[in-house]
């Protein structure tokens, strides 16, 4: 009955995904993809859409892959904290309701939010590039949406300023994954229980261009946001809402 | 179930719907600063009956309420609903419950907020527009439906706010400063709401600054301060209380015979007289004396009520 109950109501969530971060990624996206392809697609004419056998390839996945991450960004932002913060949630679980069923939903319709504003703009991609692989794109998309946004999700149970400490930890990560990642001793294991965020770039390059990665890789990446996902429902069931 | 002494509108023993069981809550800051917000808070609530909470400000009122819906966990003791920890309760069974602060999202319209609320309470979705179109009604709501939350007044939200605690027949009702921010049109039409909502298998928990309101509407009000439960006290009138209060008496006529029968009797102007009398009993031997001397009454106001006193008394005491 509950679970029916919440069901429904994921109708009301995804509109709201709609309008308040689905429209902002579309827009955000095409312009940063535009912005950034367009002068070179102008530049070298037909070769552009060559696919992978253009020189412009990497940079096509680069971009690709940023605005996914962006995407995840903008997706994740206050998912948990902004309800917490603006005191929404009062409402909301007075009703017989479990806040932890409730936001592991709204992170699995806003995936599937996420992944429609990725298949616009890949379609968009699509028209210029035509060997681009609309599938292959959207199933990266999944994996860094369950990587980024699993700990994205903790992040915004755990904090209120979750969209800022997730791209700390995002950077944090990766710097300290080069500088101490190569040295000798307990640095360089040490790092290795942080955010797996030096996977991404060859899992992109690889599952965008040829659908296939290297499975642990893949595996890593899942397993680290899904842990960090279940945490952050372990953190609500245990922890307060109200502050 | 346990059972609690008998309320006032019950003369059997009311079954325990919430308790309170050494209840306290304190705040850490990352400096490791603490504020002890509640403290020791024990206190049992009565199927049927209508609770108030009074206390100052920062008092520990929505700190209380907040851990009686689970939303926050206390530091020490536990709070029960039904024998169910509390926050399982809200989650299996819902509460109406308005809060404080009115805290809709903006971007929401009136009555689209109010058809989620329902949906999430249960509400079959055959049924929902009828249960909306029944709150708005009973609130006034009809002619801000379609706006959207951030252009309601102050008012007219605090009103949403009512309404979405109200969309389904719930068993237990939490109300947190309920009247802040209505005019007195709908203040009063607050009340007759809460005096229709009283039901034998309803218990109303209402927190308020207005000792005036809590003394209308609520059986008992605990009075709390500095996070602690200073008192519990009874609205009635009981005639063996002996606390000297004053009140006014307005005659008509007979002034020059108040004295024979309130011999310290103070004039205050226009006919009006404070006196001050130990007991209801001794209030009404007097009124009773004077009145045989042809005395007129036109009114007995008390000074203070049994609840503003208490409430002077206790946090004096808590000071």
């Amino acid at each position: 009955m509950s679970r029916a109950r919440l069901s429904r109501y994921s109708l009301w969530q995804f509109r709201d995904f709609a309008i308040d971060r689905g429209i902002a990624i579309v827009i955000i996206g095409f312009l940063l993809g535009y912005m950034t392809l367009e002068p070179i697609r102008r530049t070298m004419g037909a070769a552009f859409g060559l696919g992978a056998a253009s020189p412009t390839w990497p940079l096509v996945i680069s971009v690709a892959s940023s605005v996914a991450s962006l995407a995840v960004l903008i997706a994740l932002n206050g998912m948990v904290s902004t309800d917490r913060k603006m005191g929404y949630y009062r409402f909301l679980f007075s009703k017989p309701v479990s806040p932890v069923a409730y936001y592991a939903q709204l992170f699995f319709v806003y995936m599937i939010g996420m992944l429609i504003a990725m298949l616009i703009l890949s379609g968009v991609l699509y028209a210029v590039i035509p060997t681009f692989k609309i599938a292959n794109f959207l199933l990266y998309a999944a994996i860094i949406y369950i990587a980024m946004g699993g700990i994205g999700f903790f992040v915004s149970v755990a904090t209120r300023f979750d969209w800022v400490t997730l791209a700390a930890v995002w950077l944090g990560s990766r710097v300290l994954r080069d500088v101490y990642g190569p040295k000798p001793g307990w640095q360089s294991k040490a790092v290795e229980v942080l955010p797996p965020v030096h996977k991404l770039s060859t899992v992109s390059q690889s599952l965008i261009t040829s659908g296939t990665a290297d499975k642990s890789d893949v595996l890593w990446l899942l397993g680290y946001g899904a842990l960090f996902f279940a945490l952050g429902l372990l953190l609500l069931r245990r922890g307060s809402l109200a502050d | 179930m346990d059972s609690l002494p008998p309320t006032s509108n019950d003369s059997h023993p009311a079954a325990l719907v919430i308790e309170f069981r050494n209840v306290g809550k304190t705040y850490r800051s990352l400096l490791g600063n603490s504020v002890k917000a509640v403290e020791e808070f024990s206190l049992q609530v009565g199927e049927g009956e209508i609770l108030g909470i009074a206390g100052p400000n920062g008092a520990g009122k929505t700190t209380l309420i907040a851990m009686m819906l689970g939303y926050l966990r206390p530091t020490t003791g536990t709070v029960q609903i039904k024998g169910l920890p509390a926050r399982r309760y809200v989650e299996q069974n819902g509460v109406g419950y308005l809060s404080e602060l009115i805290a809709i999202n903006p971007k929401w319209r009136a009555d689209t907020a109010l058809a989620r609320y329902a949906m999430l309470a249960g509400i079959p979705e055959t049924e929902i527009p009828a249960h909306v179109n029944t709150v708005i009604e009973k609130l006034g709501l009809e002619e801000h439906r379609n706006k959207k939350v951030k252009a309601l007044s102050k008012g007219n939200l605090q009103r949403l706010g009512l309404a979405q605690a109200l969309l389904r027949e719930e068993e237990i009702l939490v109300l947190d400063e309920p009247t802040h921010g209505l005019d007195p049109v709908w203040t009063q039409r607050f009340r007759d709401i809460v005096e229709e909502l009283r039901r034998p298998d309803r218990t109303i928990l209402i927190a308020s600054h207005n000792l005036d309101e809590l003394q209308r509407l609520a059986d008992r009000v605990a009075i709390i301060d500095h996070g602690r439960l200073q008192r519990v006290v009874s609205t009635g009138y009981d005639q063996t209380h002996q606390a000297a209060t004053r009140y006014r008496l307005t005659l008509v006529s007979g002034h020059e015979r108040i004295r024979e029968s309130f011999p310290e009797a103070e004039e205050a102007g226009k006919g009006e007289y404070d006196v001050t009398v130990s007991s209801i009993k001794e209030l009404n031997a007097a009124l009773a004396d004077l009145m045989s001397r042809g005395a007129l009454v036109a009114s007995v106001v008390p000074e203070r009520s049994v609840l503003e006193q208490q409430f002077r008394e206790a946090i004096g005491e808590s000071q």
